[in-house]
């Protein structure tokens, strides 16, 4: 019992003392240890990694790997395309769009960017290879199937983008 | 063998002496100063200091309160309702000042701005184990509303409050107990101990849904606290159900019930991360116990307990059941000083105050930096409006 009893007041200390170092040690050490641990943001959310770029002169088109959504997920595949920097883009877009890298177009995408940043937008998709499915007058309507601006520059400056998610269609 | 249990009278202890008491109360005092930001290179701007001075003062009076009364749960009840209403304030004027609203437009779920609470961290679980996958819009590294942040910081508290977290961490929890604390006797007395199950079945759920749909399923549905932090912005019909369903929740388990029963009905018969957070009570090293001896069940404690963690049975068993979230309530209503505080390993109602003075250090300590700075920066953004 005595046994017990001082390891039980020994415990307790060592609470204390975790509690102490609590803000300075192990909040950080158990963050960095769940950083670790290799996890990800769902791409349904990040759109997935960007996998190459297509220069257009003073801006550039980010092609991102396409994401296929979990079994019950409510979203449909779907591949995202960034347009950087919103600052060098022209009143009106329309570019074809090669997403496979096959050296041919695969969509083209008109939209209009607006003056105002949290003007909403708007985007048509024609589809020029079956695998991607046509859009009309898309907006955010979901995750899988939108048009938005996110501005990254509240993280890194300068690095605001228009992205379009173009739902992936039979092959 | 005689124990000091036995030879404590049954009255109330005396109060404890002013002098003994700031002597006690010392190190929270330095502690809180450490925390509020008064240490070398720390900001100089006065709202700033003034903010992090009276909620060091806040806490430390209260601390020194549960010192010198020697009863915690009235102190701990007041730091925990300020938290509780604080919270909403600070939150959503940076919600405001940041996006303009307090609903959660897509882009900013995109750029993984989504601020990430503790609450889906039992549900996130399975997905992240199976996939490597968070399945929330949010941002694993980063600034403090960042995942790994939050689930460092849980991780750690949890390892010192078990399911102490309830009630001296959340800052959800204070709005109900603040409101259950308004009418002097519960109009609602009789409640199927059943109700305490559901919890368990909200977490069953929500784990398998969030697993199958890949989506903070008790975010995005059942959450009754987006209605006062934010929600998603309603853009379609489903979304605005979302948000009927958030404000009815809301309504009725954190309000009217509260009202009515004088307990913490979300917590104790909705939340899935308090029912997550009760198997941790399981390792930590402080409990309340019952002393059988003394004990001659008037049932005040069970009446007492915000929580519904006491029950006949438990009583008779000399403990509580594993929700207790370790209040202090049963101990400071009982007559016979039979419910105490305790560290594993001692003997039952051997000197419990040092139990209860351990675990405080502890809790307050935590309570200080993390419930303490949230006050602050609200009593900051209070006074920015008013200065």
């Amino acid at each position: 019992m005595k046994l017990r009893a001082t390891l039980g007041y020994t415990a307790a200390a060592i609470t204390i003392l975790v509690a102490l170092l609590t803000p300075f040690l192990l909040t950080g050490l158990f963050a960095k240890g769940v950083l670790a641990l290799g996890l990800h943001v769902d791409d349904v959310y990040s759109g997935g990694p960007k996998v190459r770029a297509i220069p257009m002169g003073a801006y550039s088109i980010d092609v991102h790997r396409p994401v296929y959504p979990h079994l019950l997920q409510s979203e449909k595949p779907f591949v995202q395309l960034d347009w950087t920097p919103v600052s060098a883009l022209p009143r009106h877009v329309s570019d074809a769009v090669d997403i496979d890298g096959d050296g041919l177009p695969d969509v083209r995408v008109t939209f209009d960017v607006p003056q105002d940043p949290k003007a909403p937008l708007r985007v048509d998709v024609e589809s020029l290879n079956p695998h991607y499915q046509a859009m009309q007058n898309a907006g955010k309507d979901k995750f899988s199937r939108l048009i938005v601006r996110v501005d990254h520059a509240k993280d890194t400056p300068g690095d605001d983008v228009i992205l379009v998610r173009i739902p992936l269609g039979n092959p | 063998m005689a124990t000091e249990a036995r030879i404590l009278p049954f009255a109330r202890p005396a109060p404890r002496g002013i002098l003994w008491s700031l002597f006690l109360t010392l190190p929270i005092f330095i502690w809180s100063l450490l925390m509020m930001g008064f240490h070398p290179g720390a900001s100089a701007e006065p709202l700033s200091r003034i903010s992090g001075i009276l909620t060091a003062l806040f806490m430390t009076v209260l601390f020194f309160m549960m010192m010198r009364t020697r009863s915690t749960y009235r102190w701990r009840r007041i730091f925990f309702v300020s938290l509780g209403v604080l919270f909403p304030i600070g939150f959503i004027h940076n919600l405001v000042v940041a996006r303009g609203t307090m609903g959660i437009p897509i882009e900013e779920m995109i750029a993984g701005r989504t601020p990430f609470c503790f609450m889906p961290i039992p549900i996130l679980i399975l997905p992240a184990a199976l996939t490597k996958t968070v399945a929330f819009p949010g941002s694993l590294a980063g600034n403090s509303h960042g995942i790994a942040i939050m689930v460092g910081l849980w991780l750690a508290f949890t390892l010192v409050l078990g399911k102490g977290w309830c009630s001296y961490a959340c800052f959800f929890g204070g709005i109900e107990e603040g409101v259950a604390a308004i009418p002097p006797r519960a109009k609602i007395r009789k409640l199927d101990p059943r109700w305490r199950l559901v919890p368990w079945a909200v977490l069953l759920a929500m784990v398998l849904l969030s697993l199958a749909l890949f989506e903070p399923a008790y975010c995005m549905w059942l959450c009754p606290f987006k209605a006062v932090t934010e929600y998603v912005a309603a853009r379609n019909l489903l979304g605005l159900v979302q948000n009927v369903i958030f404000i009815l929740l809301f309504a009725g388990l954190v309000i009217v019930l509260p009202f009515l029963t004088k307990k913490r009905t979300q917590c104790s018969w909705f939340c899935p991360f308090g029912a997550f957070q009760s198997i941790f009570n399981k390792i930590s090293i402080f409990e309340m116990r019952i002393d059988k001896e003394r004990c001659h069940p008037c049932l005040l404690c069970q009446n007492a307990c915000p929580n519904l963690s006491l029950s006949k049975e438990s009583i008779a068993r000399g403990e509580t059941l594993i929700s207790c979230m370790k209040c202090g309530a049963c101990v400071d209503v009982c007559p016979r000083q039979a419910a105490v505080w305790h560290i594993k390993g001692t003997q039952i109602a051997w000197k419990p105050e040092r139990a209860r003075l351990m675990f405080l250090y502890s809790a307050w300590a935590l309570a200080v930096m993390f419930g303490g700075t949230i006050i602050a920066g609200s009593v900051y953004t209070i006074l920015h409006f008013i200065v």
